[in-house]
């Protein structure tokens, strides 16, 4: 997918092409997001199936083929979501593990800058091309979620699975969230978490890409973002705004 | 053993009980058992020729409820007469002694068979002001527990407070109760039957099972036996169908629940319970709660009182939010409430950049060169 970047507003803006995303990494982004708005849907018609369904029991199976599609989304949900995993160890440095947690000193300490962009106490997010810190350790919190999820998936799903089900061996999970029926909560929780997250994301993704107009939300499908060239220079040494620096 | 007249066979006699019956006992066991058919013979056989196994009865911070599931069977069934005949030696509610009596019956036995008898546990151990809440003869119940446990063939922990814990462990667990494996440490041999109060006839198998092959059943990861909770409630519910269909019961007493539409919206707890109940069912088969027309409760897993509740609904409340929150609506609010913030952040965001130029300024030293594959360094 081409996309052409917004032009340039204005003169002083002198920018670089970047490759960041890898196509695994845009891949296993849509797919999350996909399983996850279909895991969403139907796994809250599970959780309140709301649906009449009248006649005769043996004629229907409403319930039964949402609980499909949900079982089959989550076999997409999860694979990509071991995919991104394992690419955070063999892909390019944007995609990498240590952007998720702030291992090194040059990510921690571009937490508070990020955080004083977001609470508007500087005008420019610090200079990262990937995900910044801040973004990074939310994501890192995220993944722990899709983990927690699919484990508790997996745990409840062992419970009914066929006697043969290889997926039967899951079972010990149970005990670790506390029995089933607390499995169910943890599930439809972190369901609601991970929604209260895409309205986040959605909307820093938006903002992203206006303050800094570098394609953020193009470089999900294209791959390229469009960096300052300061940015390539300086980011990883210094974390000051650039316009209260120079007394702007 | 085999030399012996069966006790068994004599036993059935004096009550009048056919040996037709008896191995129509012996075939229904080897059913709840999940043995093919043929085991029923090997079972009877089994029976027939094994000597009485001494079994004592320890009742702590119970209700005697699992004492009163097997003791008022409406007809002497071969159960009733299995159980009988079994729990001679000590059991507070039913034996005839009582005081020192008793108490000497119960030291007789864990001092001349030592490793050869079955302890029955019911009721939860608690460990509370040095053991105060709950003492037998001037001893703390969780002393009784350890020495009687402590040296018996095997245990068999009946009723979900023996097991888990159950209503006296529940939060906050005033007395400090505990469940036999976690109040005896390193016990041998336990078997966890729980359900409040556990199905008799799950005790009886466990016993019969005993009998006829010489050690325990399989258990799960619970020390259940696979064979009465190997499988979900759900699994086994008659009611599945509708389930599956999305016809569910939406008040009591609509005409769903007049149909016998599945209860899963009126918090069945049956797609997190195992047991056996929809094939045994209670009172001698007669019927089960959700045959009946309520949801399971849960009463046989860990915990079940502090997780099942409230019966009546899916989920449990969100903490903090009072107990009969709704997590969905908690979940809406809160979504919203993400995305109220974001907006006003934006609003934020666009006022202060009308302010303000919006550019960036050239990079401080633009004749360094910025190339593309010397990307960021963070
Ligand atoms: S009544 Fe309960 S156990 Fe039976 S199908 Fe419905 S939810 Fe499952
Ligand atoms: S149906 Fe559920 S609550 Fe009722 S006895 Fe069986 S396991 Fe316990």
């Amino acid at each position: 997918m081409k996309i052409t970047p917004r032009p340039a507003p204005a003169e002083e803006i002198c920018l670089a092409k970047v490759y960041v995303w890898e196509l695994p990494v845009r891949l296993t982004h849509w797919l999350i997001a996909t399983s996850i708005a279909v895991l969403a849907v139907t796994g809250f018609f599970i959780g309140n199936p709301s649906l009449v369904s009248p006649g005769q029991a043996g004629n229907q199976f409403v319930m039964g083929y949402t609980r499909l599609v949900h079982f089959y989304a989550a076999i997409v949900f999860t694979l990509s979501v071991l995919a991104r995993i394992t690419w955070m160890f063999v892909g390019n440095k944007y995609s990498a593990w240590d952007k998720f947690i702030p291992a090194r000193r040059v990510r921690r300490k571009g937490l508070l800058p990020t955080f004083k962009f977001y609470s508007f106490l500087l005008r420019k997010p610090p200079g990262f091309v990937g995900h910044n810190p801040l973004a990074g350790l939310t994501y890192c919190f995220v993944f722990l979620l899709y983990l927690g999820t699919i484990c508790t998936g997996l745990a409840m799903y062992s419970a009914s699975a066929h006697v043969d089900s290889p997926l039967r061996f899951f079972s010990f999970l149970i005990p670790i969230f506390g029995g089933l029926q607390s499995a169910r909560w943890i599930h439809h929780v972190i369901m609601w978490l991970l929604l209260g997250f895409a309205a986040h994301h959605v909307y820093s993704a938006v903002l992203m890409s206006t303050i800094e107009a570098n394609a953020t939300i193009e470089s999900i499908f294209s791959g390229f973002k469009y960096v300052p060239r300061e940015d390539l220079i300086f980011s990883g040494y210094r974390f000051v705004d650039r316009h209260t620096e120079r007394g702007g | 053993m085999d030399q012996t007249p069966s006790w068994l066979v004599e036993e059935l006699e004096r009550r009048g009980v056919s040996r037709r019956d008896f191995l129509g006992f012996c075939g229904v066991m080897s059913t709840a058992l999940a043995l093919p058919t043929s085991a029923g013979a090997k079972i009877a056989d089994a029976i027939e020729r094994k000597e009485k196994p001494t079994l004592v009865w320890l009742e702590f911070q119970d209700c005697a409820g699992n004492t009163e599931s097997f003791l008022r069977a409406g007809r002497p069934t071969v159960a009733d007469i299995v159980l009988d005949t079994l729990s001679v030696d000590y059991h507070e509610t039913i034996m005839a002694a009582a005081g020192h009596r008793a108490e000497e019956a119960l030291a007789g036995v864990v001092a001349d068979k030592p490793g050869g008898y079955i302890a029955v546990v019911e009721g939860s151990i608690p460990t509370g002001a040095n053991g105060a809440y709950c003492t037998i003869g001037g001893r703390a119940a969780i002393d009784i527990a350890r020495e009687v446990c402590g040296n018996a063939l095997a245990t068999i922990a009946i009723g979900t407070c023996a097991a888990f814990g159950g209503l006296p462990a529940a939060a906050p667990n005033p007395t400090g109760a505990l469940s036999v494996a976690d109040a005896v440490p390193g016990v041998k041999n336990l078997i966890n039957l729980p359900a409040c109060p556990a199905n008799a006839d799950n005790l009886v198998a466990v016993i019969v099972y005993y009998l006829t092959f010489n050690r325990l059943p399989p258990l799960d990861a619970y020390k259940r036996p696979l064979f009465a909770y190997g499988k979900t409630i759900h699994d086994n519910c008659e009611r599945r169908a509708h389930y599956d269909a999305g016809q569910y019961v939406e008040n009591w007493g609509d005409d769903g629940h007049r149909t016998g539409y599945c209860l899963y919206k009126m918090g069945c707890k049956g797609p997190v319970s195992y047991q056996n109940c929809p094939n045994v069912g209670w009172n001698e088969g007669t019927n089960w709660p959700i045959g009946c027309g309520h949801g399971c409760i849960g009463c046989a897993e860990p915990d079940f009182w502090d997780q099942m509740t409230p019966f009546y609904s899916h989920l449990a409340g969100v903490p903090g939010f009072g107990l009969h929150s709704k997590v969905d609506r908690v979940g809406i609010w809160a979504t919203a409430g993400v995305a109220a913030a974001f907006a006003a952040h934006g609003l934020v965001q666009l006022g202060k950049r009308s302010f303000r130029e919006r550019t960036y300024v050239k990079a401080a030293a633009p004749e360094r060169p910025a190339a593309e594959e010397k990307g960021d360094q963070a």
